[in-house]
């Protein structure tokens, strides 16, 4: 028997969740700037793990950060993750899309093999 | 945060390790901090206005609710709170994505590297509507759903994901439950030596292997309807050279000959299910108990021994976290729910044992001299200096 094609999981929760201000926009809001205060810890810690990294090996020189620019793979890098995060950022409106209209990306592609 | 320290934990990035730790560090402050700010704004504001209304003060946990509803620190504690839970998930499912396959050939290896436990799956049993419809704890998937053949992501989605909600209070195994009711057991009642253990409804197993730690000689078995959990309830406890046997059952329906056990335990999980499958759970537990056995299920504590705030708390979850039977269950009377599955009213037991990973070994010899207190507001509560509530009988 053929094992059946791994899926990935699913990531909402059925039912939805719960909203406690008179205007659900008001929990959503609140949800993003949770997710936003979750990124900036998040890129605390890295920097102090790379400013520990740097200071034992002895790497960094003052103003080395500042004066810094990416070569071209990195920044591509970094704008596929700026991506990433805005829309990580942005989570709880797509629970507004009907699943059909969901997958936007499909839809394009349909829209262009129409023309 | 807590780490999990078995082979089946997740490696994750710097970046996905820092998200877990704001989490679990938000649901700290939220659970400590605002908990205690919510019950201030209560007592100056709430309830006063309360009384200049009614003439009286609030008499159970729905009508502190009630009362609660439009005060704005409640909705933002509420609102903070549902937003944790989620980030609860939403932080594990990165890191368990990329690792699935992995994950699955690890608790294959694991199975076959140590005979000590074992797994029996039943493909045929009924998966429980109270279990198979609903994403119990907003957690998605709930811990039956499955993605692949022999899946046990839902399993990895719990224990990863309890190590970030629990921020340290469930132990560094999260079997804190376990280990504090079964060694309190064994001090309370020196003389009682169990041979066959089991746990009901054990997930992940998390609070069954403690029972083969407390009682190493005693054969220790635990069922669960949702097969991705046993499976990999079966690989953690391998993973801990533990020999715990999983088998997947409904407790309502046991396939065990009548006393084939000398404790039946649960922890958290009457208040998931449904009313009318309580009854029969209790009933299965009294048949399959040998004479003198004990039943004990870890629970929160019932609403009649509460003050109409703490009722009001620990009910936040039936309305706001996916726990629809919680509150009905709370409503229930323990002690009389023992004695309609058959046991005598003076066989009746419940303790409130102070949790090991807080207070340490010593308190739990302390209270068996002197038990905690049921209407306690650390009480069930995961919160600093909690203590677990459990009832039960001896047959």
């Amino acid at each position: 028997m053929k094992a059946p094609d791994r899926q990935p999981m699913r990531r909402s929760v059925r039912g939805g969740r719960p909203y406690f201000f008179a205007d659900p926009a008001t929990d959503k809001i609140l949800s993003m700037v949770v997710t936003l205060a979750s990124e900036v810890w998040a890129l605390r810690e890295r920097v102090m793990a790379m400013e520990a990294i740097g200071a034992k090996r002895g790497t960094f020189k003052p103003g080395e950060v500042d004066a810094y620019e990416f070569a071209p793979a990195l920044e591509q890098r970094l704008a596929a993750e700026r991506q990433e995060f805005i829309a990580s950022l942005f989570r709880v409106l797509e629970e507004l899309v009907p699943k059909k209209s969901a997958t936007r990306k499909n839809a394009r592609k349909t829209a262009k093999k129409k023309r | 945060m807590l780490d999990l320290k078995h082979d089946l934990r997740l490696g994750k990035t710097r970046d996905e390790q820092a998200r877990m730790n704001f989490v679990a560090g938000l649901r700290s402050h939220v659970l400590n901090d605002m908990a205690n700010g919510m019950r201030a704004v209560y007592d100056a504001e709430v309830e006063p206005a309360f009384r200049r209304k009614a003439g009286r003060a609030p008499q159970d946990g729905p009508q502190v609710h009630q009362a609660i509803r439009p005060n704005e620190y409640f909705k933002f504690y509420s609102s903070l709170r549902v937003t944790a839970q989620d980030m609860v998930w939403q932080s594990v499912f990165p890191p368990l994505e990329r690792q699935r396959a992995d994950l699955k050939q690890k608790a294959k290896s694991l199975a076959t590297r140590r005979k000590s436990g074992s797994l029996k799956l039943d493909a045929n049993l009924p998966v429980p509507r109270s279990v198979s419809a609903l994403d119990v704890h907003l957690m998605p998937g709930n811990y039956d759903g499955e993605y692949e053949k022999d899946d046990l992501a839902a399993g990895s989605l719990y224990d990863n994901g309890l190590a970030v909600f629990s921020f340290g209070l469930m132990g560094q195994n999260l079997d804190d439950i376990g280990q504090s009711i079964s060694r309190f057991v064994k001090a309370r009642y020196p003389g009682f030596k169990p041979q066959d253990v089991l746990d009901l409804g054990c997930t992940i197993g998390h609070n069954t292997g403690s029972w083969k730690d407390t009682y190493p000689a005693a054969r220790v078995r635990g069922v669960d309807v949702a097969a991705p959990c046993l499976r990999y309830a079966h690989a953690r406890a391998q993973a801990q050279d533990r020999a715990v046997d999983f088998e997947q059952m409904n407790a309502t329906e046991l396939k065990y000959p009548d006393a084939s056990f000398d404790v039946v335990f649960s922890s958290m999980f009457l208040h998931e299910v449904p009313r009318k499958d309580i009854t029969r759970v209790l009933a299965e537990a009294y048949r399959v108990l040998r004479p003198g056995g004990l039943m004990l299920h870890m629970e929160l504590p019932p609403n009649a021994q509460l003050s109409p705030y703490d009722a009001f708390y620990l009910d936040w979850d039936s309305s706001y976290n996916n726990e629809p039977y919680y509150k009905p269950f709370r409503d229930l009377v323990p002690q009389q729910l023992c004695e309609q599955a058959g046991f005598s009213s003076a066989n009746y037991v419940q303790f409130v044992v102070p949790s090991i990973a807080w207070f340490g070994e010593q308190a739990i010899a302390n209270a068996v001299r002197a038990p905690g207190s049921v209407d306690s507001d650390k009480t069930g509560r995961l919160s600093d200096g909690l203590q677990w509530y459990c009832f039960g009988a001896w047959k």
